[in-house]
């Protein structure tokens, strides 16, 4: 579902990402962990055309590097970023509906879709009408999500989503991505993390990036 | 100052802060979303001005009928937004959008040295007067006073409309939460799928084109000659930095106090008119940095 082929990535001169290559197969659950800088979110933002990239990035066997920046969403990538950027401006749900209009899917799909949103995160039905500006921000990182699962039906990047959320929230979220298990099997799982502890209990596989590169690939066979 | 001269100074302001708000209102919907202070801006206006006021002299002279006059000046912003607009984005503008503001800013100013001239090629240095529009509205009595029907009402109603249609437009429409959206998070804007290039070009276009509308509709008011649009954007950058960048309603109300504040400069102390609006800029940027209503964090269109 998502390869990365030799993929270097400079920033302001500096290498982020250093001839890093590794495969991810449809409907895998992936945990991308590393320290702070170790490229986490280069990788994702270099998915989603924020980056100069040298070498090859498929998603769905397509070399999304020829592809503008807007132009990859509508292959069916959703991405969750850090620090959330929803659009202040709109209400809770007219941010979820969003990328589902710019894609022109159809009023009956972005329904269907904003159905499977509220089921598996029921939360943001209650603030559909919220302004996105005044929601808390782990309240924020549920609309984040939301976002991204309207348009992300093959490939979901969530950047960091435990970040800054209180336990209670953060056991929420985790229990979000359960649910989103149960009603998407297929879709293909990408999420970053610092504290590898966090995402032991669904990510079937761990890469491990430092300094830019895949420093370990571990799987088990036993986890949910 | 009689009572007469106060109603007479009213009247001016309310309609030269109509035409103001025209310009100003493309101009902060430019700097919103492309974040580029288009000083071109003035140019448009003048040439939405020259070309209603040509086509139109030559339409009315061939025999056709003058109520054609308010078709032509929509027809005239059409022309300005789409190909000065259209190109000046192409051409110029997407290609330094992350240049460093300076350059963007050099690039606009020459843009506008370069029109300037232009019009002085096309339309030499003799002042034009079409005021078919003027004329078929005529003059209307209020509170003892004669006023042209076309700057006290259908002026402000074309400003009132536009500032309403605007607002309709980037809050109900796709394509104005789209460029709402563009407005607020460009990146964020892309990942989600939207086409930040098509926005910005539409953006311009839609701007550009409003200039023009707002020198089409001053064309009957005004003698049309070389300089009017050097006027109109320095006043426009006055409302507009009154104002707060980006800020459409705010824009409608620094038109009103400059070109309330102008006119009545006119009557009571002609010597400070044209320093009366930055006069009014300067007091407010002293106590609001950041314009009547601009917020220094976050910015909306």
């Amino acid at each position: 579902m998502l390869q990365f082929d030799d993929v270097d990535v400079f920033i302001d001169g500096v290498p982020i990402l250093r001839n890093l290559s590794f495969r991810v197969a449809p409907s895998e659950t992936v945990a991308l962990i590393g320290r702070n800088g170790a490229g986490k979110t280069t990788t994702l933002r270099s998915v989603m055309g924020f980056t100069d990239v040298r070498g090859a990035i498929r998603v769905g066997g397509e070399d999304v590097t020829k592809l503008a920046a807007p132009q990859r969403p509508t292959l069916g990538i959703g991405y969750a970023p850090e620090d959330r950027r929803l659009f202040s401006a709109f209400s809770v749900e007219e941010n979820i509906l969003l990328p589902g209009q710019v894609a022109k899917l159809g009023s009956a799909e972005i329904s269907r879709r904003l159905d499977k949103v509220y089921t598996i995160l029921p939360e943001l039905k209650e603030m559909a009408g919220r302004p996105a500006g005044n929601v808390s921000g782990g309240q924020g990182k549920m609309v984040a999500l939301g976002r991204a699962l309207m348009i992300g039906t093959k490939l979901l990047m969530l950047d960091e989503p435990f970040q800054g959320l209180a336990p209670a929230l953060a056991h929420r979220y985790a229990e979000a991505l359960g649910k989103l298990r149960d009603v998407d099997p297929d879709v293909t799982l990408i999420i970053t993390e610092s504290n590898p502890q966090l995402l032991k209990s669904f990510a079937r596989r761990t890469l491990t990036i430092e300094r830019g590169e895949i420093a370990e690939d571990t799987r088990k066979e036993d986890a949910a | 100052m009689n009572a007469q001269l106060f109603i007479l100074a009213l009247f001016d302001g309310v309609a030269y802060a109509a035409l103001v708000f025209m310009v100003a209102v493309g101009l902060t919907l430019i700097f919103g979303v492309l974040r580029v202070l288009n000083v071109a801006h003035g140019s448009l206006y003048a040439i939405g001005a020259y070309v209603t006021v040509s086509i139109g002299s030559a339409i009315f002279a061939a025999g056709y009928s003058p109520v054609l006059a308010f078709p032509l000046m929509l027809v005239a912003a059409i022309l300005v937004g789409v190909v000065l607009g259209g190109l000046m984005e192409k051409l110029l503008l997407s290609r330094i959008y992350d240049r460093p503001e300076v350059l963007q800013l050099l690039v606009t100013f020459a843009v506008f040295m370069m029109l300037e001239d232009v019009q002085r090629l096309v339309w030499g240095n003799q002042p034009y007067f079409q005021s078919a529009a003027v004329n078929l509205l005529g003059n209307i009595e209020l509170f003892g006073v004669f006023y042209t029907s076309y700057q006290l009402i259908f002026l402000p109603l074309v400003a009132l409309a536009t500032l309403i249609g605007l607002r309709l437009f980037l809050r109900r429409t796709l394509t104005g939460k789209l460029i709402t959206a563009v407005t607020e998070d460009r990146e964020a804007a892309q990942f989600i799928g939207i086409n930040a290039e098509r926005v910005y070009l539409l953006t311009f276009i839609a701007g550009a084109a409003l200039a023009g509308l707002g020198g089409a509709l001053a064309s009957p008011t005004t003698s049309v000659l070389p300089g009017i649009g050097t006027e109109m954007i320095v006043l426009s950058f006055a409302v507009v930095a009154t104002a707060g960048l980006g800020q459409i309603e705010g824009a409608a109300v620094a038109a009103l106090l400059i070109g309330l504040g102008r006119s009545f400069a006119v009557y009571l102390y002609p010597e400070l008119q044209v320093l009366v609006p930055y006069l009014i800029m300067l007091l407010v940027l002293l106590v609001r940095p950041e314009g009547l209503f601009g917020s220094p964090a976050a910015r909306k269109i």
